[in-house]
């Protein structure tokens, strides 16, 4: 806290933030970070626009399709992009699919196509950033078994993955900071029952409490529920741990002179300790926010894995992850470990903002 | 309706064949299975899916013990591997009177337990009285030892003949007496709810005795159950000599299907039963020089998976158009059935019967023309023909009140086959201008949502068994099993159902299923049962999808393989298994 | 000391009591009968399930089944019949606790051997390549779901052809007496998990040292302590790495729970002897005093190891004093 006690008034001081933003950008993997995660989130804003298929339409000629490559040199001429179409047999023995590709007839890509029809943010179109002419198909990264086209199902995919960290992590944390607070605010009684409520809390098994209770989850329920729940269980185990924090911090912050000049001039309880504690908690917050969020993305995986997670027709990466997690996947058809390489890439950009987030924040270790 | 056609019963004295007394069984006759004269030694290792959680087979109802009891038990009667027809067993032969209604089964007499004492009839009278009838036994089978409501009489004629004197002729009776014999002299003639409590998982393995081809050797929780050769077994080879020929089956406890085909790659597993999924990976891999064998077999046991539609449905006007024979037919061209053999399958599936398996040469009747054709045009317009059309223009079809025709599907989630072919509907429907939501639960939960009620299409599957009376429960409506129209359920356990709230067409199945199950005259039961798949067909209760064929794979070290669905009792090809 | 610890002790009972009570709700709430699961079999019946009902006391209210419980691991220390395997609770995860515990302490002994001098090096040289390729394992053991990491492990071992691909034992050793080619296959077997379970939270505990670190590399008493002339050796064992250390230990504290649950996942597909999956499996079967028991012990040993990391701070740090 000794940015807030820093002598004021003094001029052409950069401002506590700007130092910090100084630092952040110094570290270079958080600059990557960030940079990734940018991108991830704004793919995935976009993503009925960016994936040329639906995520449920299934081409039934192409069940397990691998992944195709684009050319540019057709019969030793360079061309436009294009790929060249697939048919599908089985081999009369092994009956695997035998993939036999048409170097005779290039299928031509092209930008802004019409194609399926689509809702993004609310709004209906019909255009995809690309595509082929119809009749024709393009995986970029090959299919699943029902022939659909596992690119738009990853980007579309993504919506569950990435926001469900997000959300849990808004509703975890603001349990947390009213809990907190109120309990580090008020002392006596209510921080008796607070801290009783989240010693209990701190102390489920976190795992098999959540398996416990997205078993709870009724089957009948719509997907976007099951996924409201999944979240809503995963933040609800998690803000025990920020209120406990909050609660030392608003315990510290109380016997600052500030807090008690403002109770002094009677400004209302959960005023004074919004108005004025909660920012000085923000760093803090803001970097373990960001390093709770690849948990919720792990956790929704894992879920999923054990099969009480998204189901479909709702698609997120932990699910895709988990139709691709069998040795014929690794052996025959790796391409649809793609959803894993996501979840790691996400993971990763999370860990590099948050770490160059706790640097930038940390006034001291300079 | 049908006519109860058949009560005069015929008058025939029917004696199973049986060898030579005071000898031991020859199992011969299975050269068209390829079955040769086998050396004995060898280790056999197999994968269990979890650990037995008891070791007493009437203690708790649990698929991984029935696998080991499997080679520990052995019932009165048994399967013949290659015609699934009924063969003497612990019993050397047995007298069924001319009315049909006693049994007179004459025990073999040079039996020993693995401890070495003698088997005889008042094991036979301890396990039925005691674990069998028992209503207290958790895995007990009382519902088969009550006809009509009256129950079956057993009496020990000496000490090698026992007596069954049923209330009236029951032709299944002797199919059903494959229960695995316990001994009583290990047993301490516990009674009631006590005999749950016999052999928990930690009992000496030296105390778990059985008359069965392996006995226990050792126990290891979540690891592995050992056998070892139970040098008193009954049976011999074609040349006399002792089964089984291998020296111990083993089985590790592997509880993920990836981790078994992990372990079964790497040598550590010895056979393992696979999926159509799987088959392309692990053939290829034959093919390329590895060391096992994959084998496709279209066995009669197996779980060929339908869909049905809740004609009782919380929605009202949804459950009417389920009960509408015309719409459950006309759906039925919205199944791809050719599709879903091919993608889900692998193509190692073929078209199902209607409750029998086609190769159950015994049973089925052809109903393969009944199966229709996938068309959507052609379910666009038998849905035109029911007046129910897409009057709004959104792609989804009206019901009278103006609602969209939309329903769930209920499906498992953690199956490698469900999801897909649930996905499929979902799409196919769609193009009708049928929507459905899918509804994913665990499999485990699957028949318990379907008799709570609470859906409205499930997706799910029943075994096959080689004698339709064996799934009565399942198929006569009214019965246990009869999900899909539950208020046909009698209010109570073997009372009558409610013949009311049938359609003519289910009181005929239900009169068939009666008749059936009371005729001795196996012409009269063909023609009963055909006429019951006819009616299934047309009727489709439930509308079969596809019958998987059986895949198991086996390392190349074995001779003799025969293919194990799994828990069947009196089904047990492994004595024959011999290490090269 | 000792009346503190009494005192911390008398504290928990109010907390395991209102755990139990929640986790047996939750045991109770989710919907469906212990019975479910047999009703596929063809033996059974209605009579049977009322009989099993009957005869497990599932047919008194989830009241008086929680009560009796209770009264039966306060008055006699039973904590009740498994319903799946029809004996004690306590006689069938002892039969698993020996292996459970074994792997995961393994596991956790093997992720702090390797993460503590790993967070003290990055912590030191943070610029350095050394510290960036541990950096780098460490957020991929973050970012790789661990049965993804089980599988491609066990993948790895099969194509080099390996015959250790689950399981903790082959086959040949399960039921065998102890002897050294025992030992040597165990350890064989043992390294899949270590990695698989550990790998996460290596990284988690190698950035908790390094930040510690950092933080009391610029406090002043190591400030004074250089400026005292002590050698770089000296400073770095002496005050930082034996302050750093103090707020791991709370951590570790929080980690003995991992002890039944960490290994869940990966005890299914790597198919280990472990409670875990068992937890599952009774939560999913509504085995629900086995269940119950688990996600206490569970509770407990958090509780324990709460109490026990903050004995252990006060003993390892002089600034901490309990009264």
């Amino acid at each position: 806290m000794t940015a807030v006690s820093a002598p004021a008034g003094v001029a052409r001081v950069p401002s506590p933030l700007a130092l910090a933003w100084r630092r952040y950008r110094k570290s270079r993997l958080g600059v990557v970070g960030g940079w990734m995660l940018l991108i991830l989130y704004l793919v995935t804003l976009f993503s009925p626009f960016l994936a040329p298929y639906s995520v449920t339409t299934q081409h039934e000629a192409f069940s397990y399709q691998a992944p195709q490559a684009v050319h540019m040199v057709h019969k030793g001429k360079l061309s436009r992009p294009f790929v060249y179409g697939v048919k599908q047999g089985r081999d009369p023995v092994t009956f695997a699919r035998t993939n036999v590709i048409d170097r005779e007839n290039p299928v031509y890509i092209s930008l802004f196509v019409r194609g399926e029809p689509y809702r993004m943010l609310g709004i209906p179109a019909t255009v995809h950033l690309f595509g082929v002419p119809e009749g024709q198909f393009f995986f970029p990264l090959g299919t699943d078994l029902l022939g659909r086209d596992l690119l738009s199902r990853m980007l579309v995919g993504g919506q569950v993955s990435l926001t469900v960290g997000v959300l849990g992590v808004v509703i975890s944390f603001g349990i947390g900071i009213v809990m907190g607070g109120l309990s580090g605010y008020y002392g006596g009684r209510t921080d008796d029952i607070i801290q009783r409520v989240v010693e209990v809390l701190l102390s489920f098994p976190r795992l098999p409490i959540l398996l416990a209770i997205s078993v709870l989850v009724p089957a009948r329920w719509p997907s976007t529920w099951v996924y409201a729940g999944i979240v809503a269980v995963l933040a609800m185990i998690g803000w025990a741990s920020v209120a406990r924090v909050v609660r030392g911090q608003v315990l510290a912050a109380r016997q600052l002179e500030y807090v008690a000049a403002a109770q002094a001039l009677g400004v209302r309880d959960l005023r004074v300790i919004l108005r004025h504690v909660i920012p000085n908690l923000s760093s803090f917050l803001i970097v373990s926010a960001t390093l709770a969020l690849p948990g919720y993305i792990i956790g929704e995986s894992t879920l999923s894995f054990l099969g009480v997670g998204i189901k479909e027709p709702m698609t997120s990466w932990g699910l895709l992850l988990k139709e691709a997690n069998n040795f014929e996947t690794l052996a025959g058809r790796p391409w649809l470990l793609a959803p894993g390489l996501l979840i790691f890439l996400s993971v990763l950009a999370f860990n590099f903002f948050g770490d160059a987030l706790r640097d930038a924040a940390d006034t001291q270790s300079r | 309706m049908f006519k109860r056609s058949v009560t005069a019963l015929a008058l025939i004295t029917l004696s199973l064949a049986g060898s030579a007394l005071a000898a031991p069984k020859k199992v011969t006759g299975y050269g068209s299975l390829g079955i040769v004269d086998g050396k004995a030694g060898g280790t056999y290792t197999l994968a269990l899916g979890d650990s037995p959680q008891s070791l007493n087979y009437y203690g708790v109802i649990d698929s991984n013990l029935g696998l080991v009891a499997q080679q520990m038990f052995d019932g009165l009667m048994e399967f013949n591997l290659s015609t699934y027809k009924l063969e003497p067993a612990l019993a050397e032969s047995v007298a069924v009177s001319s009315d049909g209604k006693t049994y007179t089964f004459k025990l073999r007499k040079d039996v020993k337990w693995s401890d070495g004492q003698a088997f005889n009839a008042d094991d036979v009278m301890y396990t039925y009285e005691n674990l069998i009838m028992n209503p207290e036994a958790r895995a007990g089978d009382p519902g088969n030892f009550k006809l009509d409501g009256k129950p079956v009489e057993m009496k020990k004629v000496d000490a090698y003949t026992v007596q069954f004197v049923l209330p009236r002729a029951a032709p299944a009776f002797l199919l059903q007496q494959r229960y695995f014999i316990m001994p009583q002299h290990k047993f301490g003639n516990a009674k009631g709810a006590a005999v749950n409590n016999v052999w928990p998982s930690n009992t000496a393995p030296a105390d778990i005795v059985g008359t069965g081809p392996f006995k226990l050797a050792s126990y290891t929780a979540g690891q592995k159950v050992a056998l070892t050769k139970n040098a008193n077994y009954w049976k011999v080879d074609a040349n006399g000599t002792k089964l089984p020929y291998l020296n111990a089956v083993e089985y590790l406890i592997i509880r993920d299907p990836q981790a078994q085909v992990a372990q079964f790659l790497a040598g550590n597993v010895d056979q393992l039963n696979i999926t159509g999924a799987q088959f392309p990976d692990l053939k290829q891999k034959e093919v390329s020089g590895a060391a096992f064998k994959v084998f496709r077999s279209t066995a009669l046991f197996g779980s060929p998976p339908f869909v049905a539609y809740n004609f009782d449905a919380k929605d009202a006007t949804l459950a009417k158009l389920f009960s509408d024979v015309r719409f459950r037919r006309a759906m039925q061209g919205a199944l791809n059935r050719e599709r879903i053999i091919d993608t889900v399958y692998n193509g190692l599936a073929s078209l199902p019967g209607h409750g029998v398996a086609p190769v159950n040469k015994d049973w089925y009747a052809n109903t393969k023309p009944q199966l229709g054709n996938f068309n959507i045009a052609a379910v666009g317009t038998a849905l035109n023909a029911l007046g129910i059309r897409d009057t709004n223009g959104d792609g989804i079809r009206n019901l009278s009140g103006g609602k969209n025709l939309e329903f769930d599907l209920t499906y498992g989630t953690d199956s490698s086959v469900y999801p897909a072919i649930a996905a499929i509907i979902q799409s196919d429907f769609a193009k009708a201008g049928v929507k459905v939501n899918l509804k994913g639960i665990l499999s485990s939960k699957l028949l318990s949502t379907g008799q709570s009620g609470d859906w409205e299409m499930i997706l799910h599957a029943f075994g096959d068994q080689p004698d339709p009376e064996l799934r009565k429960p399942i198929w006569q409506p009214g019965g246990a099993l009869y999900y899909w129209h539950r208020t046909l359920q009698p209010a109570v356990d073997g009372g009558t159902p409610n013949l009311a709230k049938m359609a003519a067409w289910e009181k005929e199945i239900y009169a068939i299923f009666n008749d059936a199950a009371t005729t001795t005259s196996r012409s009269t039961r063909k023609a009963l049962y055909t006429r019951w798949q006819l009616i299934f067909a047309q009727n489709l209760p439930v509308t079969p999808l596809a019958k998987p064929e059986n895949i198991g794979a086996v390392s190349n070290k074995y001779g003799n393989y025969i293919y194990n669905l799994g828990v069947i009792p009196g089904y047990n090809p492994v004595p024959l298994i011999f290490q090269k | 000391m000792l009346t503190y610890t009494l005192r911390r002790l008398l504290g928990m009972i109010p907390t395991i009591l209102i755990i139990s009570v929640v986790c047996f709700a939750v045991i109770k709430l989710q919907p469906g009968n212990f019975t479910d699961q047999y009703l596929e079999d063809p033996r059974f019946t209605r009579a049977t399930a009322d009989a099993i009902r009957r005869q497990l006391g599932l047919d008194q209210p989830a009241a008086v089944q929680y009560l009796r419980w209770l009264w039966g691991v306060v008055s006699r220390f039973d904590f009740g019949y498994s319903f799946f395997q029809n004996r004690p609770v306590t006689s069938v995860i002892g039969e698993l606790l020996g292996w459970t515990v074994l792997i995961s302490g393994l596991t956790l002994l093997v992720s702090w051997l390797v993460a503590v001098p790993l967070g003290i090096y990055t912590a030191f040289n943070r610029n350095g390549l050394g510290a960036q390729i541990a950096n780098f394992f460490g957020y991929i053991g973050l970012a790789v779901p661990d049965f993804l990491a089980s599988l491609l492990l066990v993948a790895f071992v099969l194509s080099l052809g390996g015959t250790n691909v689950g399981g903790i034992l082959s086959s040949k050793y399960i039921d065998a007496p102890w002897s050294w080619p025992k030992v040597l296959d165990l350890l064989n077997h043992l390294w899949i998990p270590v990695i698989a379970i550990g790998l996460e939270g290596v990284a988690g505990l190698m950035r908790q040292m390094r930040a510690s670190m950092l933080d009391v590399l610029t406090q002043d008493y190591v400030r004074t302590a250089k400026a005292k002339g002590l050698t770089q050796q000296k400073v770095i064992w002496r005050h930082a790495v034996r302050n750093a250390i103090n707020p791991m230990i709370s951590l570790a504290g929080l980690s003995l729970p991992a002890l039944i649950s960490g290994t869940i996942v990966a005890s299914i597909v790597l198919n280990l002897p472990t409670i875990g999956p068992m937890l599952y499996t009774s939560l999913l079967n509504k085995d629900q005093y086995m269940a119950l028991t688990l996600l206490m012990m569970s509770a407990v040993l958090l509780l324990l190891g709460n109490l026990l990391s903050d004995l252990l701070l006060a003993w390892s740090d002089p600034r901490v004093r309990y009264s």
